[in-house]
């Protein structure tokens, strides 16, 4: 569960724009030739007002999305251009996305949910079994494994989204605003979660947040306005 | 956060319902089918089981209104042919009944020659009749031997059962019959034997019939006083049965045939396999005809299908945007749709053939007679259910294909909001 099983990239943006219902009359420029780099292992917190292009870059930076401009690199290789199938493939050995709706399955189980990833990879099912019991363990919730989420309390369900998101492992975690429809006791234990994780793992980790206690714990702080990098502050 | 899992809970039930009717439509697409093709298939193969076990080999015939035109002659010349055992001259004629409480039913007569009939019929066909004929007449053959028939009439007759049963009439009663429903018309006949007729589809009123010397059906159907006028000597159909060789090889057998098509060059000559063949034809025809018939439902059920699995990915899209968000391969996504796609028309086409099959026991049991007779013939063939079921299933695939399709279209981005 330690670090060598985790491939770690750091990533690169190099003049990423991204338009959305390009040359039409609805035009959105949501970002706006962004040139980023975020080293391995580190931990950002990304803030600014709403509209500003937080989960756009967060989407790019997890290649859900594809930049209408410019180049994203992995390792200072290009990802930006792959396939729909290779950044499937890339986001599910490489990503690990915890979302502020917790996002999960309302049809499968707390342990289900979690394995899920894992059976995408053909992880034998006793190993991932294993292995998700061992997460929900990590995430404090061994008692939970067979609650649907409709059985579970919001802290609950962000706990097995984040057990989900290390299911395979990940380099890199991306979460946007993960705290954001919890209240404050679960806010603290899940961004402690989030902290621990990283840290026992040494994956990069790339928060979205509006909440200024969650973006404290960040050792860089990135603020965005009208699609654009305002500013890039790291902690001392 | 509760007023979500109520939302979720009504998008459940909702789905639930969606899922059941498309199994129900389904289901009904594929019970049509599997009633017409059991019931079709069932009469067909009846019908031809009948027509394998008439016994007469060959079928010397004329289409339409013109009759066989000196048949007695005809018979006479065939059966001087190698090999025929028998020729019997037929005339098949609808005709009316008028029993002793004056009530009228129309039946179809049948005029043979008595000692030539029994002959050309199947032992099985044979068991049905009272042997010989009690038709009275020494025969027609007689009569003809001097050329046209001078009567007189012996007015004997032989009935069905089921019309016996209907009109209550027994051996010795007495019977008018005539060519329309006018009993000025009637000839009165003496009832001298009862004969059983074969299951049949057609029902038991179409099993009223009576069978009467040829002569005598042609002077009641109209040619005027047997005392007066010459009857033609004609029928619709001689029947003739074979021997020996041309019995077993159908070389041989053509033979006879070829010898009596140079006798009538202008009449059919059909051979019993040749018939069934025909019948066989015409069973295919129908078959597919059902099949097109039913293609427009199963149609109807898989486009409802397409339509659900469509409106699944529409309401799942969530769903669909978080596996392709964690990276689920798109065959992973596409294949849980197909998935449900066949999981759906297989219980819909497990239900259909089970609603099928119970239509045709009810038909059976509590329909009116004709269709009750034919509902009772049909055969559930392991081996159609099945294509019926693997053609649907297959075709579902189409339908989750579609909807799969457009599963992987979706902007992951635009999923998750």
């Amino acid at each position: 569960m330690n670090g060598p099983e985790y491939r770690v990239p750091s990533v690169e943006l190099a003049g990423v724009t991204r338009t959305y219902l390009e040359g039409t009359a609805e035009e959105v420029h949501a970002l706006r030739g962004i040139d980023l780099t975020i080293g391995s292992g580190e931990f950002v917190s990304v803030e600014g007002p709403s509209g500003c292009g937080k989960t756009t870059l967060l989407n790019l930076l997890g290649l859900l999305d594809a930049p209408t401009a410019g180049e994203i690199r992995w390792d200072g290789r290009s990802v930006g251009a792959l396939t729909d199938r290779a950044r499937a493939r890339l986001r599910l050995e490489g990503v690990g996305f915890i979302f502020q709706r917790f996002y999960l399955l309302p049809t499968l189980t707390a342990r289900e949910n979690v394995e899920l990833p894992m059976r995408a990879l053909r992880v034998p099912r006793a190993d991932r079994v294993e292995r998700a019991r061992e997460l929900l363990r990590e995430v404090g919730l061994t008692e939970r494994e067979r609650s649907y989420p409709h059985q579970l309390s919001g802290g609950e369900e962000q706990r097995v989204a984040v057990a989900r998101a290390l299911a395979n492992r990940p380099g890199l975690l991306l979460a946007d605003e993960p705290t954001g429809e919890l209240d404050s006791g679960n806010t603290r234990a899940i961004l402690d979660l989030l902290v621990r994780v990283r840290e026992a793992r040494k994956a990069t980790l790339i928060l979205v947040s509006h909440n200024p206690e969650v973006a404290a714990r960040a050792g860089r702080h990135l603020t965005m306005r009208d699609g654009a990098v305002a500013r890039d502050l790291r902690e001392a | 956060m509760k007023e979500r899992r109520l939302s979720r809970g009504r998008a459940l039930r909702h789905s639930r319902l969606q899922l059941a009717l498309a199994v129900a439509a389904i289901a009904a697409a594929v019970s049509l089918p599997v009633v017409l093709i059991s019931v079709g298939g069932g009469v067909s193969a009846h019908e031809l089981a009948n027509l394998q076990s008439a016994g007469s080999q060959i079928v010397v015939s004329t289409s339409g209104l013109h009759s066989i035109a000196q048949s007695h002659t005809l018979a006479q010349q065939i059966l001087r042919i190698g090999s025929v055992t028998a020729a019997s001259p037929i005339l098949s004629v609808a005709i009316d009944a008028f029993n002793a409480t004056g009530s009228v039913d129309p039946v179809l007569a049948e005029g043979v020659i008595p000692a030539e009939f029994l002959p050309t019929v199947s032992p099985v066909e044979r068991a049905l009749f009272p042997s010989p004929l009690p038709l009275g007449e020494p025969t027609d053959l007689v009569h003809f031997d001097n050329g046209t028939y001078g009567g007189p009439a012996n007015y004997s007759v032989i009935i069905s059962t089921p019309y016996a049963q209907h009109a209550n009439l027994t051996v010795g009663d007495r019977i008018l019959l005539a060519p329309s429903p006018n009993p000025a018309l009637g000839v009165e006949y003496n009832i001298t034997g009862v004969f059983g007729v074969p299951p049949t589809v057609i029902g038991p009123t179409g099993a009223f019939a009576v069978m009467l010397p040829l002569s005598d059906l042609q002077v009641l159907t109209g040619y005027g006083p047997a005392a007066t006028s010459p009857v033609p000597d004609g029928s619709d159909t001689i029947q003739v049965s074979v021997t020996g060789a041309a019995a077993t090889h159908p070389a041989a057998l053509q033979n006879v045939v070829d010898a009596i098509q140079q006798l009538v060059p202008k009449y059919s000559v059909s051979t019993l396999s040749q018939q069934v063949q025909q019948l066989e034809a015409a069973s295919g025809v129908l078959t597919g005809f059902y099949v097109a018939l039913s293609s427009v439902g199963l149609t109807i059920g898989l486009l409802f299908l397409a339509l659900v699995l469509l409106r699944r990915v529409e309401s799942d899209r969530r769903s669909i945007g978080i596996r392709r968000a964690i990276g689920l391969p798109g065959r992973m996504i596409a294949s849980e749709i197909l998935r449900a796609g066949l999981a759906i028309s297989v219980a819909g086409a497990l239900i259909g053939i089970l609603v099928g099959w119970a239509v045709v026991e009810g038909l059976a049991t509590w329909a009116t007679s004709t269709v009750q007779e034919a509902a009772q013939l049909a055969i559930f063939s392991p081996v159609v259910l099945t294509e019926i079921a693997l053609g649907v299933a297959g075709l579902s695939l189409l339908a989750g294909a579609l909807a799969a399709r457009s599963a992987l279209r979706l902007e992951i981005g635009e999923a998750l909001r």
